[in-house]
């Protein structure tokens, strides 16, 4: 469903922008005195410049990027053969189900306090968060792969008389890759928003400490830099693993947007 | 596949899953922990839970702001993204100029334009109805446009076979056929809607839920934070349902969902 960039699409997504931003420029010059409420795109681009090159940026993306790196490779290790045991044994299944259904239904914000008391304001309590959240976004969507697997596929592994390993990691785990990548999509929106939760409600570091520091300070330039950044982040990350979606499971159709995150 | 051997009844798996999970939480709680400000047993939840719904009432007013806030932004959410998602599903024109900022704001995590949102409305109920709204927005918006641009080729044309007008075709043709659509958005936005409340109320509030659960988090209240998660979670389940039963009850012929 992906309507590919047409040229014309991308002259008028170019325009759209340009104009929005210059549009933002001269009315933030024009009608407001100061700075607070909206900043004009020049200053903000200025102050970017400012913190990327004061290296004051750097530390807080490489913080929140570790958080972020460590918690979501460890749901994806957990989540897989989590889910795998979910999808393969009914009574594996059964035993998970309600406890993943109240982790799914409580919203990660509502958590994050508790995560803190108990891990503290340090990173820890940072890839815990992210780990949660990937992890149920991970485990259900393998079990769901697991499950729907093609039947004929399994009696074609057992004509074949693969070994019940080989028909995990030749059969089952290629043909639940999809929605285990469904899944890490899934994980990477909630993920990110979850880590910023958790810095900004307690942390010396990390964009999420960013956000909280310029917003706590009045620094509006700062607030916005941080905030595109953050958009920008976003968008990078929801695009790129589009892309390895598109490549690992081509067959699959998705939305050019994903109805959640 | 799946190999059942145990053949025990699910239901007994689920609930003694669920009981073995409370007593080794009441376990750790009352045995290895034995610190009220980490860790509380599940019946201390539940007594203060009983005497925060029962006996004082004190979680009404906070139940009752939260739902305040949540209703104006997710209704006003619904009365924007569905026109909004239709006129870009109708109009390429509208659809290539939005697109680039609707992606953007979309694809961010949604908490970075708290602040924002903060500085421009106030602390008051503007910025919080405003940051709900942003989270249900776009669930809506999607999938209504997803929905619109989805409609099988045969109805519409039939549609023209028919010799139906634009509007007639709108009204009988890709409104009813995008109706599953906007609901599984709608369920969706419920979600993020809740997380928008949350939020919401941890900037300089001072009743509501995600106030009561924040205060009980920098207090070391562990038993009302406990509350405040738990009602947060049944609201979410309790909305889901709501929806899916109106989904069963408008679109008896069911749609295929968007997301998850």
């Amino acid at each position: 469903m992906t309507f590919f960039p047409v040229r014309k699409e991308i002259t008028r997504g170019a325009i759209s922008i340009f104009a929005g931003v210059a549009l933002w420029e001269i009315l933030a010059r024009a009608l407001l005195e100061n700075e607070l409420l909206i900043p004009p795109p020049s200053s903000v681009a200025s102050t970017f410049w400012l913190l990327l090159t004061s290296g004051e940026l750097n530390r807080h993306f490489a913080t929140t990027a570790t958080e972020f790196i460590y918690g979501f490779s460890a749901a994806c290790l957990v989540g897989v053969v989590l889910g795998y045991l979910m999808g393969m044994y009914k009574w594996f299944d059964e035993i998970m189900d309600p406890w993943m259904a109240a982790l799914y239904s409580i919203p990660v914000i509502a958590l994050v306090p508790m995560i803190i008391i108990w891990f503290g304001i340090g990173i820890f309590s940072k890839i815990v968060v992210v780990f949660k959240i990937t992890l149920v976004a991970i485990i259900l969507n393998t079990a769901a792969g697991i499950k729907n697997l093609d039947p004929i596929w399994l009696e074609l592994a057992q004509s074949m008389r693969l070994s019940s390993w080989q028909t995990t990691y030749k059969i089952r785990l290629p043909g639940a890759l999809p929605f285990i990548i469904t899944g890490m999509r899934l994980g990477v929106g909630r993920a990110l928003l979850a880590v910023v939760v958790a810095e900004l409600m307690a942390s010396n570091a990390g964009l999420g400490y960013l956000l909280r520091d310029s917003s706590e300070t009045w620094d509006s330039p700062k607030l916005f830099v941080t905030v595109i950044l953050l958009a920008v982040i976003g968008l990078t990350s929801f695009n790129l693993i589009k892309r390895f979606e598109q490549r690992m499971a081509p067959w699959r159709q998705t939305a050019e947007w994903s109805a959640d995150s | 596949m799946n190999e059942d051997r145990r053949n025990l009844s699910p239901l007994l798996l689920r609930l003694g899953s669920v009981l073995a999970g409370l007593l080794a939480w009441h376990y750790a709680a009352e045995v290895l922990i034995k610190d009220s400000s980490i860790l509380v047993s599940p019946l201390v939840v539940l007594s203060k839970a009983y005497e925060m719904m029962i006996a004082t009432g004190e979680l009404y007013p906070h139940l009752f702001a939260s739902s305040v806030i949540f209703f104006y932004g997710f209704v006003m959410a619904i009365l924007v993204g569905v026109p909004l998602g239709f006129l870009m599903a109708l109009s390429p024109l509208v659809r290539d100029y939005v697109n680039p900022w609707m992606t953007t704001l979309y694809t961010a995590p949604r908490i970075a334009f708290a602040p924002v949102l903060l500085l421009w409305f106030g602390i008051g109920a503007g910025s919080k109805v405003a940051i709900v709204f942003l989270g249900c927005l776009f669930p809506v918006l999607i999938n209504s446009y997803y929905g619109m641009r989805v409609v099988n080729r045969e109805y519409v044309e039939l549609a023209r076979s028919y010799r139906l007008d634009r509007w007639a075709l709108f009204r009988k043709i890709l409104l009813p056929a995008s109706v599953p659509y906007i609901l599984a958005g709608v369920r969706l936005a419920i979600g993020r809607g809740l997380t928008g409340v949350a939020i919401a109320e941890w900037f300089g509030a001072t009743e509501g839920l995600g106030y009561l659960i924040f205060f009980a988090g920098q207090t070391l209240n562990i038993p009302v934070l406990f509350v405040g998660v738990a009602v947060f979670a049944v609201l979410g389940i309790l909305g889901f349902e709501i929806v899916r039963r109106v989904e069963i009850y408008t679109t008896p012929w069911r749609g295929q969902a968007q997301g998850g």
